[in-house]
């Protein structure tokens, strides 16, 4: 019995050591904390905070789409602040609603074309928090980024 | 060469990279194993070559159309012809920034035309993100590794280096400690640089897109923070579209790390925002870098190389690789691969010598995800090499002289065989230890050189065969003729027995290989148009039969390449290449029935010219005939270290490689050793034997004629 696409993609972002939650839309409005960066359109939660060297604690970014078969994430990372946020917190938490889980790397081929057709943009495909093996090849979470990643499906959405 | 002899030995001895990469050559073989899971890899990796083969006024097109859609959206397109173009184009970027400190994010590219010397030299600080890459910086030392750069370093050593840095006492076992060191100061450095400088793993001409695969999220930082954004990068990234694009970053972390996707795929299109910036967005540059590759795209076998998507695994699956790391497989490349661009990049006299640790196991060319016949393109560069700067002169006259020399070669063998007679040990077949062979050489028991010669026996007990139908030529080759004839007898029994008549060439010559593999191409043809003179008709004869894989790959692929200038022999060789087959390969096409008659535990040693040469192993064959009496070999198609002189050239590296295929043999607890090439047995056979190890290795012709009984 195949799994199904959402459960293929927390298969895959388990994976990579993800922490992955199913909520509904207020769920996800009850746990988000007001004080970190937020920009979630589909709630209408933007909140911008100050990013310095030191980074943040926790940014709450909604992804344009997530992919099943590598447990990856899409977001179009062309704003500075959200840039910077997913780069720069501690723990970065992506929101993602369950119908934009896609099942293979390729359908993402015409966003990537629709949207790198424009003047500028920047998407990143995001599978994990930060991570090395280049010393004795041992595995280490958080090297220049963020150092967990958690993302909440959001099943009404 | 002394200093090259010297470099090679003194990795041998280096325990440290010699236990990095073992490990790792297991563990790699069992993740991306993994990662290919459900994917058609040969198919895949045929398409993404087939994709990527651009004429060189289609590249043209690719790269305006690239340059057009970047300058629309406000970057400048650079095209720097040498590496000292590129590094003063950067450094003209970064004074007038005045910027003190860069950050960079790793680009093979630029370690390629020593970009960062180049902007040390001028005062300047570039900074390596990728961490194994800063830890070298900051060591005064290079990559090892493409993808793991320090790979030759223990924990031991990285905790010294980072202390001699940071000033800090650091503890050796606490990995997860000086990974924060290096988060916190490489954190630090983002924010000082006023500008990023990146290669990019593919150039999507389509929208004048790029992309940065990593797994740090370095390259992400050192494009978000600084105001300016440096791309370096060679023509050959350039792609047609998104499709292929992601075809290349689908394959390239499975084939690199055995990762299903690195962790962050990062696709960037013109000048994002960037508050640094007083423009209010980042200022981007793309350096096109030519440095050779816009020649050798006109070039119809090196341009195979600008294919690499450097991920790596040429390195990772190559048994010399494994023994001496990238400080001596390479240059600046490492790994297959390197050995190729170093010609093509750093010039001849630089790859020269490197070329000469390809072993010829052919393993890059069946892993890689570009498609690039890698071993096929240095064994051409082997022979360029050979031509300019001159063979071994013992070798050459070898060679030239007296191998081409069928009646000067057999008599000098025969002087041998009668000379050697004091050195003959107690089982009659093998030499006691040489007096004068030099210690380091000596770690095989080598075989006795036979008393008569194939060809003699073949005419003395051979030539009255009943009058099949059906008939093949047997090509003995120099191992069965000279010292293992009762391989090639034990062939002509079990043929016998199945109904085929078995003809030879007239007189035994030489295949030619070992003069093509030392680099002598012109010996090598001399040789092949000797033997095209008697191999008789093609329509004569079922099947061309070899024992010695290498031969058969010899007669298959050199052959139709060393005469392709004369039609005739042209199609004379084409139309024996087409018929040439391994015992194996003959009786699985003919169907015979074999039966096992007793119980010995068997496994097998599949030669790197059985499977990545002829196409064919006689595992699964051996597997289905011995049921529970065969036991599989770990690491089985991987090479045994002979590769011919090789093991008399590298000895250190060969004997190292024959000690992880006894090692892996001996888990088997197999009493029997099969295997289908005379040099796999000349190696495997005489390490085993040195060491007192009583496992037999036995020739499958051999194997079959004692073991098995034909149905």
């Amino acid at each position: 019995m195949p799994s199904s696409i959402v459960d293929q993609f927390i298969e895959k972002s388990a994976a990579v050591n993800n922490e992955n939650y199913l909520m509904s839309k207020n769920e996800l409005t009850k746990i988000i904390k007001p004080d970190s960066y937020a920009n979630i359109p589909a709630i209408n939660l933007y909140k911008d905070i100050q990013i310095e060297k030191n980074g943040i604690n926790k940014a709450f970014i909604q992804a344009d789409y997530g992919i099943a078969e590598t447990g990856t994430i899409v977001l179009n990372s062309t704003s500075e602040k959200l840039r910077m946020a997913s780069s720069l917190s501690e723990h970065l938490i992506i929101i993602l609603p369950e119908s934009s889980i896609v099942e293979k790397l390729y359908t993402i081929e015409k966003y990537l074309r629709e949207k790198t057709k424009q003047t500028n943009s920047y998407i990143a495909f995001i599978t994990g928090a930060s991570r090395t093996a280049d010393i004795e090849r041992v595995l280490t979470i958080g090297v220049h980024g963020p150092v967990k990643m958690s993302v909440f499906i959001i099943n009404d959405l | 060469m002394n200093s090259f002899k010297d470099s090679i030995n003194s990795k041998l001895n280096d325990e440290v990279l010699y236990n990095n990469l073992k490990n790792f050559a297991t563990s790699y073989k069992k993740s991306r194993s993994a990662a290919l899971t459900g994917l058609d890899f040969e198919n895949l990796r045929m398409e993404i070559n087939n994709r990527r083969t651009y004429s060189p006024d289609y590249l043209e097109t690719l790269f305006h159309r690239f340059k057009n859609n970047a300058e629309k959206a406000g970057a400048k397109v650079y095209r720097a012809k040498t590496g000292t173009d590129a590094c003063r184009y950067i450094t003209e970027v970064c004074k007038t920034h005045n910027t003190e400190y860069i950050v960079k994010s790793k680009s093979m590219t630029s370690e390629e035309i020593r970009l960062n010397d180049f902007l040390e030299k001028e005062n300047l600080k570039p900074v390596e993100t990728d961490l194994g890459e800063w830890i070298l910086q900051i060591a005064g030392e290079h990559p090892s590794h493409m993808v793991m750069p320090a790979i030759h370093k223990s924990r031991e050593q990285v905790a010294e280096i980072l202390s001699k840095f940071t000033g800090r006492k650091i503890d050796k076992d606490n990995i997860d400690e000086m990974v924060k060191i290096a988060r916190e100061y490489l954190r630090d450095y983002y924010f000082k640089a006023g500008v990023g400088i990146t290669g990019a793993n593919v150039a999507v001409a389509e929208t004048g897109t790029i992309a940065t695969v990593t797994n740090e999220g370095n390259a992400r930082l050192s494009t978000t923070i600084p105001p300016v954004h440096i791309v370096l990068l060679g023509y050959e990234k350039l792609v047609e579209d998104f499709k292929t694009a992601l075809d290349i970053i689908n394959i390239l972390p499975k084939s690199a790390t055995g990762q299903d996707i690195s962790t962050y795929v990062t696709w960037i299109k013109g000048c994002s925002p960037s508050a640094n910036n007083p423009t209010g967005d980042k200022e981007v540059h793309y350096v096109f870098l030519d440095n050779g590759r816009l020649a050798f795209f006109q070039h119809p076998e090196f341009r195979e190389a600008l294919k690499c998507i450097r991920c790596g695994s040429c390195a990772n699956i190559c048994p010399p690789y494994e023994m001496v790391g990238g400080h001596v497989f390479g240059h600046i490349y490492i790994g297959a691969i390197g050995l190729i661009l170093t010609a093509l990049y750093h010039g001849e006299d630089k790859a020269k010598d490197i070329l000469k640790l390809c072993i010829g196991c052919k393993a890059c060319s069946s892993i890689c995800p570009a498609g690039i016949d890698l071993q096929g393109i240095i064994s051409k560069l082997k022979v360029i090499t050979g031509e300019r700067y001159g063979i071994n002169p013992v070798k050459k006259t070898i060679h030239s002289t007296i191998i081409p020399n069928t009646g000067v070669f057999s008599t000098a063998l025969k002087t041998a065989s009668f000379f050697q007679k004091p050195l003959i040990a107690a089982d009659g077949k093998h030499l006691k230890t040489l007096p004068f062979m030099p210690e380091n050489k000596d770690f095989r028991t080598l075989p006795a050189i036979a008393s008569d010669f194939f060809t003699e026996k073949f005419k003395k007990h051979y030539k009255k065969q009943p009058d099949f139908e059906k008939k093949v030529l047997f090509y003995p080759g120099c191992a069965v003729e000279y010292f293992y004839p009762e391989m090639g007898e034990a062939l002509i029994k079990i043929l016998n027995k199945a109904g085929v008549k078995v003809d030879i060439p007239k007189k035994p010559v030489c295949c030619g290989l070992p003069a093509i593999a030392s680099g002598d191409g012109k010996s090598g043809k001399k040789i092949i148009e000797k033997n095209l003179k008697q191999m008789g008709n093609p329509e004569d004869y079922d099947s061309y039969l070899v024992l010695c894989p290498s031969c058969g790959m010899a007669v298959k692929e050199e052959f139709p390449e060393y005469t392709a200038d004369k039609p005739d022999s042209y199609k004379l060789s084409a139309d024996i290449a087409q018929k040439t087959l391994s015992l194996g390969m003959f009786l699985k096409k003919e169907n015979i029935s074999l039966n096992v008659k007793n119980n010995a535990k068997v496994t097998y040693h599949t030669p790197c010219h059985q499977k990545r040469g002829l196409g064919f192993s006689a595992e699964d064959m051996l597997e289905e005939i011995l049921g529970n009496n065969f036991v599989p070999l770990e690491d089985s198609d991987v090479c045994c270290g002979f590769g011919g002189t090789y093991s008399i050239d590298f000895a250190g590296i060969s004997s190292g490689i024959l000690d992880k295929k006894i090692e892996n043999i001996r888990k088997t607890e197999a009493e029997i050793v099969v295997t289908d090439c005379p040099g796999c047995i000349m190696q495997i056979e005489g390490g085993l034997l040195k060491r007192g190890i009583n496992t037999k290795v036995i020739h499958l012709s051999e194997f079959i004629e004692n073991n098995l009984e034909i149905m």
